[in-house]
């Protein structure tokens, strides 16, 4: 077993080896690079090198990617506590080697049925147990492992419980975000208690134990989802939730259900994307995807120094946000016109939106959302995977030797990785996720705020801390290249910051908004989330790379980024990966880029318009993605952690039977 | 908005060199400063603590302890710019040595309240007090130690948070 860490988990991640070394398996540490990591044997990347040690060790015990990115879920909200765990949610995206089978599972938190006698104000009451969902985590992953999966839940869920019971050490990345969220996670005994020992926060090489979350876990592994929805540990979460003001039924906890769909498709550039259906938002990555394919980015260079491609995905950011928070909610309480909101001439209108001259409108708030359901009712695209693609792009220009960008792409990487490019299969998809016919309001919440006479400030902040979002991304591919993305989160850092029972529990009712009628409070239902597990497709229809990345708002944008810098830009895993990120939308002024943009760039982009913010040049603000991919001509896996969270991708080279 | 946070503790009259009331406030806006009203409650001084002191906060106050640490996320609370901070420093630093008050430095924070943003905002509150207590990994490069050198003042250098009970208790 290989892993490879950040350098700042090292020292930290050495000491437990002392610690706790009965359980570990002879790993090998080695700082990562931009050079790719392989191995032969599946690959797996995570926000930490515990959650991605787990992953492995369910490969070395013969279990498949499944089995493998249940058990990294559960070690990773222990391990990394402040963005994910069992009292959260989220999306699991599965791609089956087989090229015929993908799978969504949707376990996102939804409001208590009885969420109208809950009293809340989203500003003042989003870090306090009022603003706590019916948390999924446990039911979706736990149908992930029974439906999918091949290993026994106890088998499954043991790392997170070791890692719970025995305590794990401190790293530097946790210990900053322990710090500087200390005053919220003062706020309720029972997690100050855990985190904040003697009113101190615990420093980096201390030892985080959580004994009551073992216990739940242990009843977990016990007996199953109803270990957690039923009985005595359902009965103390909803006392503990209700009895510090927030709304959380033990009917809540037992009724609640993932739901099992197929994964939202698309194409860009010939490739196909896997990616979260609605209420999540795979349908803006591929909104802008599409927008940026009428572009040609290759030609005008990588965005982090061609002041031309920043400002066109910048302008393309802000109105994908648009069309996102009018148009993107919950389905089982809205239509959703997600076919015209991915359709390619959808598209090519919002492109012609943008003025590659100049910032316009000249402030973002104005931009305007787009009407999709023109494009609604084009007839369902089937995929044929050898295809470049049903819907004609008239703007993917040529490049001097007449191939399209993805041709060259194909030319130059893909059959590098041992594409064959003309087998046929016509592998089609239909999608379910879809469509309306109804004709929809624009009910752009920045409208809805006018309305009410409400300063365009005050409607600005409330629409983009609407966004609970620090989250965690995982990636994981078998040695059969099956391969899931999966993001997880409890909302904001440390979640509302109520521990129930050792449980640490999401602040998921933010993600609602007070104006946006699709995104309103109502009972059962789950809000809009950024997370965007996707996964890009080979020609064969085979699952090919993995990714996804937590940072709320920035979660579209950064795996957009991702999809570019591999196709476009023809980038390995971890040079996509490492690239200078960006960052805007509709309800915040700024456009903000990591510091290594040039100067140049930004000066050019100022001159344009736009409203820099300039962090640092590896930054945790743009998030913090997990790669993997697998190329099926040489049989080698690769696998990229993103340096800004502290990530960690590590392979098997123990191989097992075939 | 809420500013700040106040809380007074009764005061035990102890006699160390500096006196009590005492005045916390932040240079950076990080959450470092509440953990300084944590020790103070713990020692039973007399206290408050003011985020976004300012010169007539001053009134009465027989001890600055200035806790430095760049925080995003604090200076978004306070709706306040990174520069806009650094003048608020500058100006009740310079009000507290005008008004004979003494000053100590409290940086809890570690290596997660050091590197560029934090640095000009620690120096000026080092070069501004008379005593510094320093956790260890923000001083690994010696940056604290050497300024205190320079400037012939006592640095106290603790591995945790917590151990910082003990040298304030000592000037208290």
């Amino acid at each position: 077993m290989m892993i490879y860490s950040n350098k700042k988990r090292m020292a930290a991640f050495f000491a437990f080896f002392v610690y706790i070394s009965f359980f570990l398996i002879t790993p090998v540490l080695k700082a990562q690079t931009a050079d790719q990591i392989s191995g032969q044997n599946g690959m797996a990347a995570t926000a930490h090198p515990l959650a991605t040690q787990a992953a492995l060790e369910m490969m070395e015990k013969g279990g498949n990617a499944v089995d493998a990115a249940v058990a990294a879920a559960f070690a990773i909200g222990v391990v990394e506590p402040d963005g994910s765990g069992l009292g959260g949610g989220g999306g699991m995206l599965i791609s089956f080697a087989g090229g015929t089978k993908n799978i969504f599972i949707n376990y996102y938190p939804r409001t208590s049925e009885v969420i109208e006698k809950l009293s809340f104000d989203f500003d003042k009451d989003k870090k306090t147990a009022k603003s706590i969902l019916v948390p999924g985590t446990v039911a979706g992953l736990l149908a992930a492992l029974e439906q999918y999966g091949t290993l026994p839940i106890g088998t499954v869920i043991q790392p997170a419980l070791q890692y719970a019971k025995q305590g794990f050490p401190v790293d530097e990345t946790l210990s900053k975000i322990i710090l500087d969220n200390s005053t919220v996670l003062g706020i309720y005994p029972g997690t100050s208690e855990i985190f904040l020992p003697e009113g101190f926060p615990l420093g980096q090489g201390d030892t985080l134990k959580q004994p009551l979350l073992a216990a739940v876990l242990e009843q977990i592994a016990l007996h199953g989802a109803k270990g957690f929805y039923e009985g005595a540990v359902a009965e103390r979460i909803a006392h503990e939730v209700t009895a510090n003001g927030g709304m959380l039924t033990v009917n809540d906890l037992r009724n609640y259900q993932p739901v099992i769909s197929e994964p939202l498709q698309g194409q860009y550039k010939g490739f196909h994307i896997l990616t979260s259906p609605p209420p999540q938002s795979g349908a803006s990555v591929l909104e802008a995807l599409n927008i940026l394919e009428q572009g040609n980015l290759p030609k005008w260079g990588h965005f982090s120094n061609s002041e031309r491609s920043l400002h066109f995905l910048a302008e393309t950011f802000k109105r994908v946000s648009a069309d996102r928070s009018t148009h993107i909610g919950d389905p089982k309480f809205n239509t959703i016109p997600t076919t015209g909101l991915i359709s390619k001439a959808f598209a090519r209108e919002r492109y012609s939106d943008i003025d590659m001259g100049r910032v316009n409108p000249p402030d973002n708030r104005s931009v305007k959302a787009g009407n999709p359901l023109k494009y609604n009712s084009v007839s369902k695209i089937k995929y044929n995977y050898n295809q470049e693609k049903e819907e004609s792009i008239e703007s993917d220009q040529q490049d001097d030797e007449g191939m399209t960008p993805s041709q060259q792409w194909k030319n130059d990487k893909f059959d590098n990785w041992g594409k064959k490019k003309q087998k046929k299969s016509p592998a089609p998809v239909i999608r379910k996720n879809v469509d309306s016919s109804e004709v929809i309001k624009d009910d752009d919440p920045m409208d809805a705020y006018y309305d009410t006479g409400l300063s365009p400030e005050l409607a600005m902040a409330a629409e983009a801390s609407g966004e609970g979002g620090h989250t965690t991304h995982l990636s994981v591919v078998d040695k059969d290249g099956n391969m899931v993305s999966l993001t997880q989160t409890i909302g904001n850092f440390f979640g509302s910051g109520l521990s129930a029972s050792g449980v640490l529990m999401n602040n998921g009712l933010v993600n609602f908004s007070a104006v946006s009628e699709k995104n309103k409070i109502q009972p059962g239902k789950q809000p809009r989330s950024s997370i965007s597990p996707s996964i890009i497709l080979d020609n064969d229809g085979k699952p090919f790379i993995a990714l996804g990345s937590p940072g709320a708002g920035r979660i579209i944008p950064t795996v957009v980024q991702l999809i570019v810098n591999l196709i476009d830009f023809k980038m390995n895993i971890t040079e996509a990966n490492e690239a200078p990120r960006m960052y805007s939308q509709k309800f915040d002024e700024k456009l903000y880029v990591e510091g290594r943009v040039p100067v140049e760039v930004r000066a050019g982009l100022e001159k344009k318009g736009h409203q820099l913010q300039v962090y640092d040049d590896f930054d945790l603000f743009f998030g913090g993605a997990q790669l993997v991919m697998y190329d099926w001509q040489t049989g080698l896996f690769y696998g990229s952690a993103d340096k800004r969270r502290g990530g960690s991708a590590g392979s098997s080279t123990h191989r097992s039977e075939q | 908005m809420l500013l700040f946070v106040t809380t007074y503790a009764k005061s035990p009259g102890s006699g160390g060199q500096y006196e009590q009331p005492i005045l916390i406030t932040s240079a950076g806006q990080s959450a470092d400063v509440s953990l300084a009203g944590t020790l103070m409650k713990k020692l039973n001084l007399n206290f408050k603590v003011v985020n976004l002191a300012k010169e007539s906060d001053l009134n009465g106050i027989k001890t600055l302890i200035i806790v430095p640490g760049f925080s995003s996320k604090g200076l978004g609370a306070a709706g306040i710019s990174r520069e806009q901070e650094l003048e608020r420093v500058k100006l009740i630093l310079k009000a507290a040595k005008d008004k004979g008050i003494k000053l100590v430095m409290l940086h809890l924070g570690g290596k997660a309240r050091r590197g560029a943003q934090s640095d000009d905002l620690c120096q000026l509150a080092a070069n501004a007090s008379s005593m510094m207590i320093v956790v260890k990994q923000g001083d690994e490069d010696q940056f604290f130690t050497k300024l205190a050198g320079q400037r012939k003042v006592p640095i106290k250098v603790i591995d945790k948070m917590a151990d910082a009970l003990t040298p304030l208790k000592e000037a208290f």
